[in-house]
């Protein structure tokens, strides 16, 4: 199951960068002065032990929570005070752990409001129906229902998106996100719930979608096959810190990563 | 049929302005904000229109001019909207039952508000607003083609960006969030769009009332209003749409219950008297068996399905 990764060199441009990011919860320190870059092109791993603070370091990139303290930085602009919308507008997009998908609606339509940035027409010029946004509407529609094909959803499109079944639940999910046209795709516990085969499945999934929309993917997960297999540098955190950054092979080998794994 | 209509006249008016005030209600519903603010912005419009109509706009004509009337809905409106923006802001940082208890607040701090002041005529109100029609039924020339671009409005409102920003809003406002939909700024406009047919109805009940004063839009009205929606359908503007026709209808449909001869005296007080008992426990019975309403969008999509196998199997 080896494969060569290492295409990220030395000089390789950084897309994402934190700096002392905290987050504290009344006195529980959840995330404690983390730092890291993220390479454009890269997949970059996030592992840990349960309650590690993963998902609310996930949280505090896309500013679904504020920061205690530290900063922020997407392509060397600032971005650590801006609100969770502006986020998406920046170009991160990212799935959840507990899946929210908008389950009342389609497929489809799940899709198609993640479509939002990329329509220009107001409340007027939409409903008067003017050729522009018309034009935008098919357009968007045309979109979705492509993303729905490559994630071999598309005869599913008028369907409820809480009828689903989980494994696809968490692929509409991508879709959606997909739709954004994001730089960055955060994936929280992408193989959550998936069978061996279609983890397998998941992890090709994952890199034809980076090569196919020159994406940056971070993502979380349990599974630690498919993280060393996947990623190209993998973070390593326990109790909020960060206890060790690089590659699976020196991941995989870190006496610390063992112990907080293993216990000593 | 002439005199089906100088009966009932008032009566349909009133089920095409129940039905406008249901959509009122539903604008904020449909981002996922139960805002009960609606009757103040009602009372607002109609003060609007009774106070231009008596003071300001008189026509020395024997009917008041219809112009001078949609003048009045405009205006009505675009103030209700701004406001609706204003109060928009602070309140909708609030969510679930505490803004609806705000906008209660809002509403009653209206009707104490126009209790006092001179310009609203205090607690006797503003008499004798001047007619555009000689019959009631007459207002149908104005609240049907409202009522019908209204429901064009929103059957084009669901199928757009800022329809979907809506109701994404309101099945999960935190992956809305992420989709790069920005809450607070979809909350207030659904809010103001709200305010705003609350206005325009309003002024135009003043005229169809003739009379305007602190009763109209209190607390009592909200709660009338969200039975619309609430039994009605609320994921539907179809449902509002209904539900204000029905249950404007309900009461008088009840009165004439009522007077059927040998019902025990309680029994007709309460048919006749009780109809905020009555909705109050419908509202309830309404929440438990249909969460959704009666009119649902699922509803819709099986009707529309049977109608097209009904055509094809006619065709046969």
């Amino acid at each position: 199951m080896s494969q060569p990764i290492s295409h990220i060199s030395e000089n390789q441009q950084i897309i994402l960068e934190a700096r002392g990011l905290t987050k504290v919860f009344g006195g529980l320190v959840a995330v404690n002065n983390i730092s890291f870059t993220v390479y454009q092109d890269e997949i970059f791993g996030l592992i840990g032990p349960n309650g590690a603070g993963k998902t609310t370091l996930f949280n505090l990139i896309t500013a679904m929570l504020p920061a205690s303290s530290g900063e922020l930085f997407y392509q060397g602009a600032r971005i650590s005070r801006l609100c969770c919308h502006q986020i998406a507008g920046v170009g991160i997009a990212r799935t959840f752990q507990n899946i929210r998908l908008f389950g009342e609606l389609s497929v489809l339509e799940n899709v198609i409001i993640a479509r939002h940035l990329h329509i220009k027409s107001n409340l007027l010029t939409g409903i008067l129906g003017l050729s522009l946004s018309v034009s935008e509407e098919k357009k968007s529609q045309e979109k979705a229902l492509e993303l729905l094909e490559l994630i071999g959803l598309s005869d599913r499109s008028t369907e409820k998106a809480q009828n689903l079944a989980y494994g696809d639940q968490r692929r509409l999910e991508i879709a959606r996100a997909l739709a954004l046209e994001p730089k960055i795709l955060l994936l929280d516990e992408p193989a959550a719930g998936m069978n061996p085969s279609e983890k397998k499945q998941l992890s090709q999934f994952i890199r034809n979608i980076r090569s196919l929309f020159n994406l940056t993917i971070i993502l979380i997960e349990h599974h630690v096959p498919l993280v060393m297999e996947l990623c190209d540098r993998i973070a390593v955190l326990d109790f909020g810190e960060l206890i060790a950054l690089g590659t699976p092979a020196i991941i995989r080998n870190d006496p610390v990563v063992i112990e907080a794994y293993l216990g000593s | 049929m002439a005199d089906f209509f100088s009966t009932y006249g008032s009566l349909i008016v009133s089920m095409v302005l129940g039905s406008l005030l249901g959509l009122s209600l539903y604008l904020p519903l449909m981002a996922g904000q139960l805002s009960l603010a609606s009757p103040g912005f009602y009372a607002i419009g109609g003060y609007i229109a009774a106070i231009l109509s008596t003071k300001v706009l008189t026509s020395s004509n024997h009917l008041f001019p219809l112009p001078l009337l949609l003048l009045e809905m405009l205006i009505a409106g675009i103030v209700c909207g701004l406001l609706g923006i204003a109060v928009g802001i602070p309140t909708l940082r609030l969510r679930g039952i505490y803004l609806a208890i705000a906008t209660i607040a809002f509403v009653e701090v209206l009707r104490v508000v126009s209790l006092n002041l001179e310009i609203t005529g205090g607690a006797v109100g503003i008499f004798g607003i001047p007619q555009p029609f000689t019959h009631p039924i007459s207002y149908l020339w104005i609240a049907l083609p409202l009522l019908i671009l209204s429901m064009i409005l929103f059957y084009r409102l669901e199928r757009i960006r800022t329809g979907r920003a809506f109701i994404a809003i309101r099945e999960d406002e935190l992956a809305a969030g992420a989709m790069g939909i920005n809450p607070t700024h979809y909350k207030i406009l659904a809010f103001a769009l709200g305010a705003c047919l609350a206005g325009i109805v309003g002024a135009i009940s003043a005229h169809f009332l003739n009379t305007w004063n602190a009763r109209q839009g209190t607390f009592d009205a909200s709660i009338i209003y969200l039975t619309f929606v609430l039994i009605g359908g609320s994921r539907t503007f179809l449902g509002s749409v209904l539900g204000g026709m029905v249950f404007t209808a309900l009461p008088e449909v009840l009165r004439n219950l009522s007077q059927i001869n040998g019902l025990p005296d309680w029994l007709a007080h309460f048919l006749q008297d009780g109809r905020l008992i009555i909705f109050g426990v419908l509202i309830v019975i309404g929440t438990i068996f249909f969460p959704q309403g009666l009119v649902t969008p699922h509803l819709l999509s099986r009707i529309a399905s049977s109608n097209i196998t009904s055509r094809k199997s006619s065709k046969k």
